[in-house]
């Protein structure tokens, strides 16, 4: 047992309601006590959803335990009068698997046709969020997808696709706008989307493109083996990858072409993919080419989240941004190894794997890292630590809810992500400058940041009040344990403040070390020199 | 004291609602007592729930957490805390830790009260709060942690005449609350929760509790019963029918007559431009917070129609004066949320009070809304929370005056995967 204060993945009700959710006529039936449907306040307020999900709740109270009454055939019944589904999925949550009732038996009371009727119950202490949707899904496509003739001009389904998805509807229109323009019809996007009768048509296309490794990939292993459907597993994450994802969608669509004896398939002209047609479809290439971005060799990155995202923006950091990787991690413990094959040779230490967010924190208060990609927890773990920071994975947050167009896959994510690198990280010149004079007069970032971190909730961006330096609050806690003198702390404030607090702790270990009480401006200067300025 | 009717007539369903279990109340209930720690003994679901429906992402150090029970510990006899009680005491150093159960443990029949027993310290005391949603609603186990703070409340001696208001508000409406109790004469013993647990108010046979949310029924009939402390039966503070009734009558039990019908007019007065636009209205009200039916009243009295207020628990002694203030409106208890969107869709009412994970997609049907978690949120008690209360229920009505015409076809279009 541990204390948890946040968690990275959400339950296993959750992630079947994000299957269910995102698919037309499937209606989820939580058998569970009041609240568990909390869920649905994340579609209606994240994804602003204009009708009710299509997600009940049988409530289970605890003197319907006592007297052994069980309300589930009931509410199965008026799900059915209501809604009338195609389908209902009835899934215990954490307790009531705990009773290890027989759901089946209970569903099969309502007089609903088994047919309509799933009951998909996983283990909820062993399952979480991504496997529980990963293994509905491919529950759901085992049910359903039924051999049929191909289509006639070259298609592909898009799997995985969910509601609650990352950047979920910009990534899908960047994927759509690159297979119009290759000429590549979408047969079927699944589960977003979707209804049973896509389901069956599964096997109509030609190919299937499952980017997500958290969901979709099982689905098109399957279908792989019982329909022989090539599938494209790689995330066309940055301009090499998407480069790359579009070369593998050719040549597997020309090798069916080949075998149906129809015309193949050519990649266009690169400035087809571009927004307006007649430009470079991405800026990456020559953005990282320029002068100033010289300075991104240094750049001491640490990424961590997912697997696919954690994957795909490691590579492209290194591989596109030439930035220097000092660490990565994911907090999917089951995803690890693939994730450790996928970035062989990216990383110059272990992967880190946890789904405890202090660990993450203080990885990167060690390390200061000049850029964290991570989750919404890192942006406040760096938000406190002053380090710089941009979200690249789930769990989703209304910020990942946006209006605009700011998909990660394809070539127009690669320029958002390049964006969000540039913006987050300091940039090359501005460096130089606080580099060469110190504070040069940014001074008053510091104390803000910190306060910024002690603010308890979090419905928005805590505000940007610049606080004069003259206010300059007393250092923060870290200095609590040693005592630093006037002169010492003088100098210390002449050190770019976005190293400071590494500075500082890095001289008080090299105090410890030989033994000195208190930072003098003697230890001061002997620790710049013996750790290298 | 008006005569109380308990023959009002309930329409009583099967509680299929769309609302959040008993552990929604640490959202506040943390903030409201400073030197406090919330644990609860609970599981993933728990954790996903405070930090996802309740929008509370995690700084520095909060005040609450989950002692998360995972696969391993099921096999056990009892859950082992010692460790995670050290860890809270290390880092936060409260005056009280609150144990909540939550629906797993219960399953598992754990001893909760031999556990905080087991747990507590003179310094610290563990306290076992029931909060799981086998039992609990939303606001409800509020009810459970003020319970659990009783014993902790000095005896107030016999002839110690003082008002301790039941509730836990913000601390200016406090201040509000017990500044206009002083200006009628009357003494104020404190309020449960004060915003320290050294802080807790003396109760005695002599306590007049003014209960001033309308979900505590179980704290106040306990402190009846325990320690003789008689309970005002009134309308809620909310609104100015409301807040005109609960003084007087709160006066009353300090042998005080008071008439505040000119200061109900003013307030009336006050809002007149908000219930000129709620007048004649059709409004339903969903279950969630239960703060329904004091709201339902006081949309009543200021001319609105109530098609519907139905809330998850009604206590006919409790809310007897709400009750009969409603006299002609169909009052369900424990609703069926499919049914009330039947009733919905055929009634077409003018606006829906409704929660958090029903709101938009009524908006996304063509109704007004107003969220209902807001009314827990906001000052609207007494005088002061007049103009508050009013405006809240009038804001969607003009907001939605003031945007521009809406053509669903285009503007919702692919808007929702799942949607027809």
């Amino acid at each position: 047992m541990r204390l948890a204060f946040w968690l990275y993945e959400g339950t296993a009700l959750h992630g079947i309601s994000r299957v269910t959710n995102s698919m037309k006529g499937v209606h989820t039936v939580f058998h569970a006590p009041q609240g568990d449907d909390y869920i649905t306040a994340t579609y209606t307020m994240l994804e602003r959803t204009p009708d009710f999900p299509k997600l009940s709740i049988s409530v289970v109270r605890g003197q319907d335990l006592a007297r052994g009454t069980s309300r589930l055939p009931g509410t199965i019944e008026q799900v059915q009068e209501h809604y009338k589904p195609e389908l209902i999925v009835v899934a215990p949550s954490c307790s009531t698997a705990l009773l290890q009732e027989d759901l089946t038996q209970m569903a099969r009371h309502s007089g609903v046709p088994a047919d309509k009727i799933m009951v998909y119950a996983v283990n909820p202490f062993r399952v979480s969020e991504n496997e529980a949707a990963e293994g509905l899904f491919t529950e759901l496509v085992k049910r359903y997808a039924a051999e049929c003739p191909k289509t006639e001009k070259p298609s592909v389904n898009l799997l995985g696709f969910t509601s609650l998805g990352f950047h979920l509807r910009a990534n899908l229109t960047s994927l759509r706008r690159m297979l119009t323009t290759l000429g590549v019809e979408v047969n079927v996007t699944a589960p977003w989307g979707a209804g049973i009768e896509d389901l069956k048509k599964l096997p109509a296309a030609w190919l299937n493109i499952a980017p997500y490794r958290e969901i979709g990939s099982l689905a098109a292993g399957y279908l792989k083996d019982t329909f022989g459907m090539p599938a494209v597993t790689e995330a066309p994450i940055g301009v090499l990858a998407t480069t790359r994802w579009l070369n593998t969608i050719i040549e597997e669509i020309n090798k069916i072409a080949a075998e149906r004896g129809v015309p193949p398939i050519a990649m266009p002209e690169m400035r087809k993919f571009s927004l307006d047609g007649q430009s470079a479809p991405s800026g990456v290439p020559w953005f990282a080419r320029t002068a100033d971005m010289e300075s991104f060799s240094n750049k001491r990155a640490f990424v961590f989240g997912d697997a696919t995202q954690v994957v795909g923006i490691v590579k492209f950091l290194k591989d596109e941004l030439g930035m220097k990787i000092i660490g990565a991690g994911t907090y999917l413990a089951r995803q690890a190894d693939w994730v450790r094959s996928q970035l062989e040779g990216y990383l110059p230490g272990e992967l880190m794997v946890t789904d405890k967010f202090q660990e993450v924190a203080q990885f990167i208060e060690e390390e200061m890292p000049e850029l964290v990609c991570g989750t919404q927890m890192e942006r406040h773990s760096c938000r406190k630590l002053d380090a710089p920071c941009m979200v690249i994975s789930p769990p989703t947050h209304i910020e990942n809810h946006l209006l605009g167009y700011y998909p990660f896959f394809g070539f127009d994510g690669s320029d958002v992500i390049a964006d969000r690198v540039y913006t987050s990280a300091k940039l090359g010149l501005e460096k130089h400058l606080i580099d060469f004079f110190g504070d040069a007069g940014l001074e008053y970032e510091e104390p803000q940041a910190a306060e910024a971190a002690s603010t308890g909730t979090d419905s928005a961006p805590v505000a940007e009040v610049p606080v004069p330096a003259g206010a300059a609050a007393p250092a923060p806690s870290s200095s609590g344990e040693m005592s630093w003198s006037d002169e010492a702390e003088k100098m210390l404030n002449k050190v770019p403040f976005f190293v400071r607090k590494k500075v500082r702790k890095n001289t008080e270990n090299f105090a410890r070390e030989i033994g000195e009480p208190t930072i003098s401006a003697e230890v001061f200067r002997k620790a710049k020199e013996h750790l290298g300025g | 004291m008006m005569p109380v009717s308990s023959d009002c007539q309930i329409l009583k369903e099967d509680n299929v609602t769309h609302s959040f279990c008993g552990l929604a109340c640490v959202g506040w209930l943390y903030q409201k007592i400073k030197d406090s720690f919330f644990l609860i003994l609970g599981t993933h679901t728990c954790a996903h729930f405070l930090q996802n429906a309740l929008g509370m992402m995690i700084f520095a150090k909060p005040r609450f957490g989950v002692a998360l029970i995972e696969e391993a510990d099921l096999a056990r006899e009892e859950p082992k805390l010692e460790e995670i009680i050290a860890e809270i005491k290390r880092d936060h150093n409260p005056s009280v830790i609150f144990l909540l159960s939550s629906c797993t443990p219960e399953v598992m029949k754990v001893d909760f009260k031999g556990l905080a027993h087991l747990l507590s310290s003179d310094e610290t005391p563990v306290l076992f709060v029931p909060a799981s949603g086998l039992v609990f609603n939303f606001t409800q186990a509020e009810d459970s942690v003020l319970q659990a703070l009783v014993p902790y409340c000095p005896e107030a001696p016999a002839g110690d005449r003082k008002v301790v208001f039941v509730g836990s508000v913000n601390d200016s409406t406090a201040d509000d609350l017990r500044a206009e109790a002083e200006e009628l004469g009357i003494q104020v013993g404190g309020f449960l929760p004060e915003s320290r647990f050294d802080r807790l108010p003396a109760i005695g046979p002599d306590t007049v509790l003014a209960p001033i949310q309308p979900y505590l029924s179980r704290v106040c009939s306990r402190l009846n019963r325990e320690r003789g402390s008689q309970v005002l039966t009134s309308l809620f503070p909310f609104g100015p029918d409301g807040t005109r009734a609960f003084w007087e009558d709160l006066a009353a039990m300090f042998g005080k007559t008071v008439d505040l019908a000119d200061r109900e007019k003013a307030a009336w007065e006050k809002i007149e431009k908000q219930r000129a636009l709620l007048r004649g209205k059709k409004i339903f009200l969903t279950a969630d917070t239960m703060m329904e039916l004091p709201l339902a009243r006081f949309l009543k009295h200021a001319g609105a129609d109530v098609v519907e207020c139905s809330s998850s628990y009604i206590n006919k002694k409790f809310h007897a004066r709400e009750l009969e203030a409603l006299d002609g409106v169909r009052v369900v208890e424990q609703p069926n949320f499919h049914r009330q969107l039947e009733e919905v869709k055929r009634t077409r009412p003018d606006m829906i009070v409704t929660s958090l994970m029903t709101a938009n997609p009524f908006v996304g049907n063509g109704f007004i809304v107003k969220w209902s978690m807001e009314f827990t949120l906001m000052s609207i008690h007494s005088w002061s929370g007049v103009f508050t209360l009013a405006n809240l229920f009038v804001s969607p009505l003009l907001r939605r005056e003031s945007l521009p015409e809406f053509d669903e076809s285009v503007w919702l279009e692919g808007v929702m995967p799942s949607a027809k």
